[in-house]
C-alpha cells in the first residue's frame, strides 16, 4: 500500500471519529470547562508556593504557575499516547467492528494510526485550551517562546510515546485487559519526569531513573522553548534523547506487535472481549 | 490452467484450551491441543457457490474465519485467488468479501451511509465510486430508504443487510458468508438468496463459499456442498447426489445419516 492510501484511510478514521464525537457536543463545553477549573487550581497552588527563591530554581525563571501549567499540559500527550492505541483495539473489539477491519484491504499498522489520529488532535486542542484559559485569565504570556522548537519537541515527542503506546497495545491484543506496562509506565513518569517538580529535588537513584524516560526530556524541552525561550543549541539534547528513544521504540514495539498480532492469529482470540 | 478461487489442502487447526482465572494470562503461550479442523481439502472453482454445512461445532465458522485471514491455520495451506491466506494475507483479502451474518459490527452512531462509506474507503475504493456503489448495493437489498438512517435506529434484518451490502461493495471476486440469511424474514431471505445467485454468481461470476444450517437454502444456493463433522469432511457433492448416496429422501436425511457413520479417516485407521 503507497503512502498517498495509508493517508487517505487515515483521514477517513479522522472523519469517522470526528462524525461521532459531534453526536456528543455537551462533552466538548464540558472538558472546555474541566480545562478552566485545572488551570485555575493550578494558579491558586502557584500563588500560595510561589517565592522568588523558587522561580530562581525553575527554567527561565518561571513562575510556578507556568512551571506546573506546562508540565501538567504536555504529560497528557504521554498518557494520550499510552492509551490511544490500545483503546482504538479495545473500542473495535467491543463494538464488533474489529472483524470487519482485519479483513478489509487495511493494513493494522493504518488502522492504529488512523484510530489515534482524532485523539492526538483533541489532545492538541486540548492544550491550546489550556494555555488559552492561563492567558486569558492568569496572565501567562510566553513572550520569550521559541514556537518552532516547542512545535519540534512535540513532535519527537509523539514520536518516542508512539512506541510505548504500540508497546501497550501489544500488551492489550495478547491479554484484553488489565495493562499494568501502561499504569507503571504512567506512575514513573508521574513520580521522576518532572510534571509537577523539577527533577532536581528528586534524590539521586530517582534522578537516574528520570534520564531513562523520554517524558523528562520531553518537559525540559518544552519548558525551555516555551518558558525560557531557548534556541536551538539548547534544545538539542532534549530532541537528541527522544530521537534515540523513538528510534529504539518504534521498530521494538511494531515487532513486538506483529508478535502479538500472530500469536493471537494462533489463538483465534484476536476478535475476544 | 488457472488456480481455483479456493483451495483448501490438508488444513488442520488446533485452538489452545479454555484456561480460567489467573491460567487465562497463559493463554498467547499454550500450546494448541484442540482439534478443529482435521485435514480438510476441497476446491472451490470461479463461479461456483459451494455450501458448508455440518452440525455446531464441526468447523465452518473456523474454516471461513482461516479463509478470511482472520486465524492462522496449525498445519495444512488455503488459498484465495492463488493467494496463501497465512503468507499472503493482504492480497488474498483484496479477494474477498466477507459477512458473518451478524447485525454487528457498525458505528451506531453513524448513518448506514456513513458507514459504509468508511469500510468503502478502507477496500480502497474512491469516495465517488463508493457513493456510486452504496447506492447501487442499497438498491440491491432493499435498503435504499434507510441509507441515512442512524445504525443504531435499525432493526436487526436491516441492520444485517446492512453488513452484507458491506461486504459486497468493493465486488469481491469471492465471497464468504456465515450463516448469510441468520436474521432475515423469509421474504427478505428469499430475495437476498435471488440475489445472490442470479445477480452476484450467475451475471457477476463471483465464487460464493458459505456457511448454512438452512438446508433448503443450500438446496437452492449451492451447487455443491461440503458436509463437515469433527473437523473432518464426510461429503463433496451436489445436495442431489449427497441424497442419492445416503438413499435419503431429503438432503436433512442424507446429511443425519453420513453424520452418524465413521469419517473415512477413522475408517482408515
Amino acid at each position: 500500500m503507497n503512502s498517498a492510501s495509508a493517508l487517505g484511510k487515515i483521514v477517513a478514521f479522522f472523519r469517522r471519529d470526528f462524525a461521532i464525537a459531534r453526536g456528543y457536543r455537551s462533552a466538548l463545553v464540558l472538558e472546555i470547562l474541566e480545562a478552566l477549573f485545572g488551570v485555575a487550581t493550578f494558579y491558586y497552588l502557584s500563588r500560595f508556593v510561589d517565592s522568588p527563591a523558587l522561580e530562581q530554581g525553575l527554567p527561565g525563571g518561571a513562575s510556578y504557575f507556568a512551571f506546573a501549567l506546562v508540565g501538567f499540559a504536555f504529560f497528557d500527550y504521554l498518557g494520550v499516547s499510552l492509551t490511544a492505541f490500545e483503546a482504538s483495539i479495545e473500542e473495535a473489539r467491543q463494538n464488533r467492528t474489529l472483524e470487519a477491519l482485519l479483513v478489509s484491504q487495511t493494513p493494522l499498522p493504518v488502522i492504529l494510526a488512523g484510530s489515534a489520529a482524532y485523539p492526538f488532535f483533541t489532545l492538541a486542542l486540548r492544550t491550546c485550551v489550556y494555555l488559552g484559559w492561563a492567558a486569558l485569565l492568569f496572565g501567562f504570556v510566553p513572550r520569550s517562546a521559541n514556537w518552532l522548537g516547542a512545535a519540534a519537541i512535540l513532535f519527537c515527542s509523539i514520536l518516542a510515546f508512539a512506541g510505548l503506546g504500540i508497546l501497550s497495545a501489544s500488551y492489550n491484543v495478547l491479554f484484553k485487559r488489565g495493562n499494568p506496562a501502561k499504569w507503571l509506565v504512567l506512575g514513573v513518569s508521574g513520580l521522576v519526569g518532572g510534571m509537577m517538580y523539577p527533577v532536581s529535588v528528586l534524590p539521586h537513584g530517582l534522578r537516574i531513573l528520570a534520564r531513562l524516560i523520554p517524558v523528562t526530556y520531553s518537559l525540559e524541552g518544552m519548558r525551555a522553548a516555551l518558558l525560557a525561550g531557548a534556541v536551538w543549541n539548547r534544545l538539542w539534547p532534549s530532541i537528541a534523547a527522544l530521537l534515540i528513544f523513538a528510534v529504539i521504540l518504534i521498530p521494538l514495539s511494531f515487532a513486538v506487535f506483529a508478535w502479538a498480532l500472530r500469536r493471537t492469529r494462533v489463538t483465534g482470540t484476536l476478535t475476544h472481549i | 490452467m488457472t488456480s481455483p478461487a479456493i483451495a483448501v489442502d490438508s488444513l488442520e487447526k488446533y485452538f489452545p484450551p479454555a484456561f480460567s482465572g489467573w491460567r487465562a494470562l497463559l493463554l498467547p503461550f499454550a500450546r494448541p491441543t484442540e482439534r478443529a479442523l482435521a485435514g480438510v481439502s476441497f476446491q472451490v472453482e470461479s463461479g461456483e457457490a459451494v455450501a458448508l454445512v455440518g452440525a455446531n461445532g464441526a468447523g465452518k465458522s473456523t474454516l471461513l474465519r482461516i479463509l478470511a485471514t482472520l486465524i492462522s491455520p496449525t498445519r495444512g495451506r488455503a488459498t484465495l485467488g492463488g493467494f496463501d491466506v497465512d503468507r499472503q494475507g493482504a492480497r488474498a483479502r483484496s479477494r474477498l468479501g466477507y459477512h458473518t451474518g451478524g447485525d454487528e459490527g457498525f458505528y451506531s452512531r453513524l448513518t448506514c451511509r456513513q458507514n459504509l462509506l468508511f469500510f468503502a474507503s478502507m477496500n480502497n475504493l474512491p469516495r465517488a465510486a463508493a457513493l456510486e456503489r452504496i447506492d447501487e448495493t442499497a438498491g440491491w437489498l432493499g435498503i435504499s430508504n434507510e441509507l441515512d438512517r442512524p445504525v443504531r435506529t435499525l432493526s436487526t434484518g436491516i441492520a444485517h443487510r446492512l453488513g452484507l451490502a458491506r461486504a459486497l461493495l468493493h465486488k469481491p471476486e469471492i465471497l464468504l458468508l456465515d450463516e448469510p440469511t441468520r436474521s432475515l424474514d423469509p421474504l427478505a431471505a428469499a430475495d437476498f438468496r435471488r440475489l445472490l445467485k442470479d445477480e452476484i454468481v450467475r451475471r457477476r461470476g463471483a465464487t460464493l463459499l458459505f456457511a448454512s444450517h438452512t438446508l433448503s437454502e443450500v438446496e437452492e444456493l449451492a451447487d455443491r456442498a461440503v458436509l463437515l463433522a469433527a473437523g473432518k469432511i464426510l461429503a463433496n457433492d451436489s445436495p442431489s447426489r449427497i441424497r442419492s448416496a445416503a438413499a435419503a429422501p431429503t438432503l436433512e436425511a442424507a446429511i443425519a445419516s453420513l453424520s452418524r457413520r465413521p469419517a473415512p479417516a477413522e475408517l482408515r485407521s
